[in-house]
């Protein structure tokens, strides 16, 4: 029979790990030794409902277990041929983990409970067929079997000292020596007897939270444990086959309700780096209103990946990428009414034949004025002495009631002492100067 | 036996690969005959940074680079405004050929944040020209945002007072602008990889 292919990930110190600190997650094993406070359990699992996600663009069949140390599977069968072969994938899977920074064993067999038993033996800890996982585990000492300590203790008196040896018995024997859980436990192990596992489903939004073992308070501290929860949440959208184009960082505080920075993209985004980029923009101009307790990661929205191949191939594609990521980069820092365009507008009145549009926006052509116009122009315009020297004019604008304003103006070039060209005009009910343009 | 490479010959080895690949111009023409006659390469120096020292503002200083603004932005490339002293006019710029959708105007708060735009700016592939007003900088600051340029393949158009000609600067281009009565007179006041101390009369069509 074919019971699928599973790879194993143990996680033998999950709860530590995933306790995020501003230092290296190394570091943050050995101090939170002294949180009795802090409550572990739920830790690690949303540290592994995260891991989960993760895991997810790898597989669509994965399962975890936390009770007796904390497990990962995922079904190997339909993924193999996408990632290049198994070993190419254990090494994908073991430079995410490691630079997620979590410690780990993997393991691949044809059943899910060898996947999970050969994750600790020392060496040889994948084999791809039933005959090589019997061969592989006879070979293993009986400890390694998750059975209960007594029937554990009772086969070790029996004399017992290898799995082989306990394989060889009559799987009835086994049974009625040590209980129907234990043989069908052996049956699994070795894959002839089907074991299902509760299939982990995909949230269908994403909200992951970090929780620290020291208050934060710095937002450029917040940068470290950031880039782990983006990993994980590049792994849930390339899992899902999504992106983004906005997700919202929100900070749980002591004594002092939780605040949050919402960032937005110009395009639908899903690589960690780039949203590791944008985020630390907007990290370094916030002010926090208190130290930082906890990190939450929240995202509600997805639109198809397809949309990020779709409009970038080519050279234009690719500059138009380059583009959008120096666009959010500016308006994440400086702020997005910060970074515009321009555009014309039909309108005859000077400082109402222009707007500010998004950048890139593409308008419907309105007319260019054909008398020339300056490059520069003085926003509202500023009143002066009448100029001495007039170099050409009068062009007359005229705004009736319907603009808003009954006014008519005859502009002018005129030149300044400094040689300056000025673009002025004066306005005939007033008789007022205007200094309005630069022909610089 | 292993050959000892310095960063520097690496360097090297890297931009011969990338000329080799396709040549990209050192030089963008300026639409002056007059002026690309005088400037290395024949025209403004891509890659690299020009200042730009008016002696006043509204002598011609943009017209003198509207041209080369034009031309880049029709090949695709994006011109970034970083804090200009004015709002460039919309009617003026298409007026002189400069397709409005490559513009990019981008406001700041601090002299501290028009530099850190402008050498996000000039990182960027995408974008052909920066031009930035600050009302200061130091040397350090200049050859940062010279690095940028050559690595984004892009001209750092720098507007900086008068005064600043007393003082050095390690940007590839220095020129000092005066008013002249048929349009500007250009002074090259520093060339890196050509002569400077000349003055020519360039025909820029003001208004």
């Amino acid at each position: 029979m074919s019971a699928g292919l599973w790879l194993c990930i143990r996680l033998p110190r999950l709860a530590h790990e995933a306790l995020a600190t501003t230092a290296h997650p190394a570091a943050a094993a050995g101090r939170s030794a002294d949180h009795a406070a802090i409550d572990h359990a739920a830790i690690q699992q949303s540290a592994m409902e995260r891991l989960a996600a993760w895991a997810y663009q790898w597989s669509s069949l994965v399962s975890y277990r936390l009770a007796d140390g904390p497990l990962l599977w995922l079904e190997l069968g339909a993924s193999r041929a996408l990632f290049g072969g198994y070993g190419a994938l254990l090494a994908k899977l073991t430079a995410g983990l490691t630079q997620l920074g979590y410690s780990h064993a993997c393991a691949l067999a044809p059943s899910p409970a060898g996947a999970a038993l050969l994750t600790q033996a020392g060496e040889q800890r994948c084999v791809t067929t039933l005959p090589q996982l019997r061969l592989r585990l006879e070979m293993l000492p009986l400890a390694l079997l998750a059975l209960p300590p007594e029937v554990l203790a009772a086969l070790h008196s029996a004399g017992l000292r290898r799995i082989g040896q306990l394989l060889a018995l009559p799987a009835v024997a086994i049974a009625r020596r040590f209980g129907p859980a234990a043989s069908l436990y052996l049956q699994r192990l070795c894959g002839t007897v089907s074991d299902p596992r509760p299939a982990w489903r995909m949230p269908a939004v994403y909200r992951a939270r970090f929780e620290f073992d020291a208050e934060v308070r710095a937002a450029t501290a917040l940068l470290f444990p950031l880039r782990r929860l983006l990993l994980e949440f590049q792994g849930y959208l390339r899992g899902r086959d999504c992106a983004v184009l906005r997700f919202t960082l929100q900070f749980e505080h002591y004594r002092h309700p939780d605040s949050a920075i919402t960032i937005g993209m110009s395009a639908p985004a899903r690589d960690a780096a780039q949203l590791l980029l944008l985020a630390r923009e907007r990290l370094q101009a916030l002010e926090l209103p208190a130290p930082v307790s906890a990190l939450r990661l929240q995202a509600l929205e997805f639109t198809a990946a397809s949309v990020l191949q779709e409009d970038f191939f080519g050279n234009d594609a690719q500059q138009l990428q380059q583009l959008q990521l120096l666009l959010d980069r500016l308006q994440a820092r400086l702020g997005d009414q910060q970074v515009r365009g321009l555009a014309l507008e039909a309108d005859h009145r000077p400082e109402h034949s222009w707007r500010f549009v998004t950048p890139q926006q593409s308008t419907a052509v309105a007319d260019i004025p054909a008398a020339a116009r300056p490059c520069m122009l003085l926003q509202p315009p500023r009143r002066i002495e009448p100029p001495a020297l007039l170099l050409s004019g009068p062009e007359r604008i005229e705004s009736g009631w319907w603009d808003g304003g009954d006014a008519t103006r005859d502009y002018y070039v005129a030149r300044a002492g400094d040689g300056a060209q000025l673009w002025v005009f004066q306005d005939l009910a007033q008789g007022d100067w205007y200094l309005q343009g630069l022909w610089t | 036996m292993s050959t000892p490479v310095t960063l520097e010959q690496l360097a090297r080895l890297c931009r011969d690969a990338e000329g080799s690949r396709g040549p990209r111009p050192a030089a963008a023409p300026s639409g002056f005959a007059e002026l690309d006659a005088r400037l290395p390469g024949g025209g403004w120096p891509v890659g690299a940074i020009a200042e730009l020292m008016s002696d006043a503002p509204g002598i011609g200083e943009l017209s003198l680079i509207v041209p080369v603004l034009s031309r880049l932005a029709r090949a695709g490339r994006h011109i970034a405004w970083i804090a200009p002293p004015y709002l460039p006019y919309a009617p003026a710029l298409a007026q002189r050929g400069l397709p409005l959708e490559r513009v990019l105007l981008i406001q700041t708060r601090s002299l501290q944040e028009s530099l850190w735009a402008m050498e996000q700016a000039l990182r960027c592939p995408a974008v052909g020209v920066v031009l930035g007003w600050p009302a200061y900088i130091v040397d350090r600051n200049v050859r940062r945002l010279q690095l940028a340029a050559a690595a984004g393949g892009s001209l750092g158009i720098l507007y900086r007072p008068p005064e600043a000609a007393r003082e050095s600067s390690p940007a590839a281009l220095r020129l000092r602008l005066h008013a002249a009565p048929d349009g500007l007179a250009v002074e090259i006041h520093k060339s890196r990889g050509g002569r400077a101390g000349m003055t020519l009369r360039v025909g820029v069509a003001v208004a």
